[in-house]
C-alpha cells in the first residue's frame, strides 16, 4: 500500500522486498536504524511517509540508493483513468 | 523510590510506576493544600512533580521515541491547542465582560449566594473543567493520529 502524501502524490517503497532479500525481520531492521518496529511496519504499509533522513538510513542499511527503495509517483486522477 | 531516582538509568515500567506514585502524592497534596488554605503548596508541588517526571523520563533507556512518535505527538498537540484556544478565549472573553460589570453587580438577597457560571467562585471549577477538556482532547487526538500512522497495525510476519 503506497503512502499518500496528501498533495496528489504517492510514495511507494520496497522495504519488505529488501528485508526479504537480506533475511531481516522488521524488529532487527528497526533496531539497526534506531526506530520502533511499528514505524517500519507503518512505512511498509504506506501509513507513514519517512523523513529524508530516515529514508537515507534505510537505503544505506541495504547498501543501495534511496531511489531503489523509495519511489515517488504522481497520483492519476480517477476521471482520467 | 530514591534508589530508582539515583540510578543512572531506569526502565519504562519503573517510569510508569513513578508517575502513578507522583499522581497519588499530588492528590494527597491537593487535599492538604485545601485543608491548609494554601494554594501555593499544590502549585509548587505540581511544578516539582512535572520536573521530576521529566527528569526520570530522560533516564529511561528502553523507551525509543522516533520521528513517527514525535509526529504523532506534534499533530495531537497542534489539534488540541487549535480547539482549546477557541474554548479558552470564549471563556476568557465572557469572564472579562463579567468583570467589567463588577461595580454594578446586584447584591444577592441576604443569606443567599449568587453563583453564576463566570462568578469568581466558579472560575476555578471552570478552569479545572477546561484543563480536563484539554487532557481528553489530547488523548483523543493522540489515539486518532496513532491509529492513522499505524500504531496498532499488525503484520503477517
Amino acid at each position: 500500500m503506497p503512502g499518500n502524501m496528501g498533495n496528489g502524490t504517492l510514495m511507494k517503497n520496497k522495504i519488505k522486498v529488501f528485508r526479504a532479500m537480506h533475511d531481516l525481520t522488521q524488529d532487527s531492521l528497526a533496531q539497526a536504524i534506531g526506530v520502533n518496529r511499528q514505524t517500519i511496519l507503518a512505512i511498509e504499509k504506506g501509513k507513514y511517509v519517512p523523513s529524508l533522513d530516515l529514508a537515507f538510513k534505510i537505503a544505506r542499511h541495504f547498501k543501495v540508493n534511496v531511489e531503489e527503495v523509495f519511489t515517488y509517483e504522481e497520483e492519476i486522477p480517477e476521471e482520467t483513468r | 523510590m530514591s534508589y530508582i531516582l539515583y540510578k543512572r538509568s531506569m526502565k519504562k515500567n519503573s517510569l510508569y510506576l513513578l508517575i502513578g506514585c507522583v499522581a497519588i502524592a499530588l492528590v494527597l497534596i491537593f487535599w492538604e493544600s485545601d485543608e491548609l488554605h494554601s494554594p501555593l503548596l499544590i502549585m509548587v508541588a505540581f511544578v516539582a512533580a512535572v520536573a521530576l517526571i521529566l527528569f526520570a523520563r530522560s533516564r529511561v533507556t528502553d523507551l525509543i521515541q522516533d520521528e513517527r512518535d514525535i509526529k504523532i505527538t506534534e499533530q495531537a498537540m497542534t489539534r488540541t491547542m487549535l480547539v482549546f484556544w477557541v474554548v479558552f478565549c470564549a471563556f476568557s472573553i465572557g469572564a472579562v465582560v463579567q468583570m467589567l460589570q463588577v461595580p454594578t453587580f446586584s447584591r444577592p438577597p441576604p443569606g443567599q449566594h449568587l453563583v453564576t457560571l463566570l462568578s469568581p467562585r466558579m472560575m476555578g471549577f471552570v478552569q479545572l473543567g477546561l484543563l480536563c477538556l484539554m487532557i481528553f482532547l489530547y488523548v483523543g487526538f493522540r489515539i486518532y493520529y496513532a491509529r492513522k500512522y499505524g500504531e496498532w497495525d499488525s503484520d503477517e510476519e
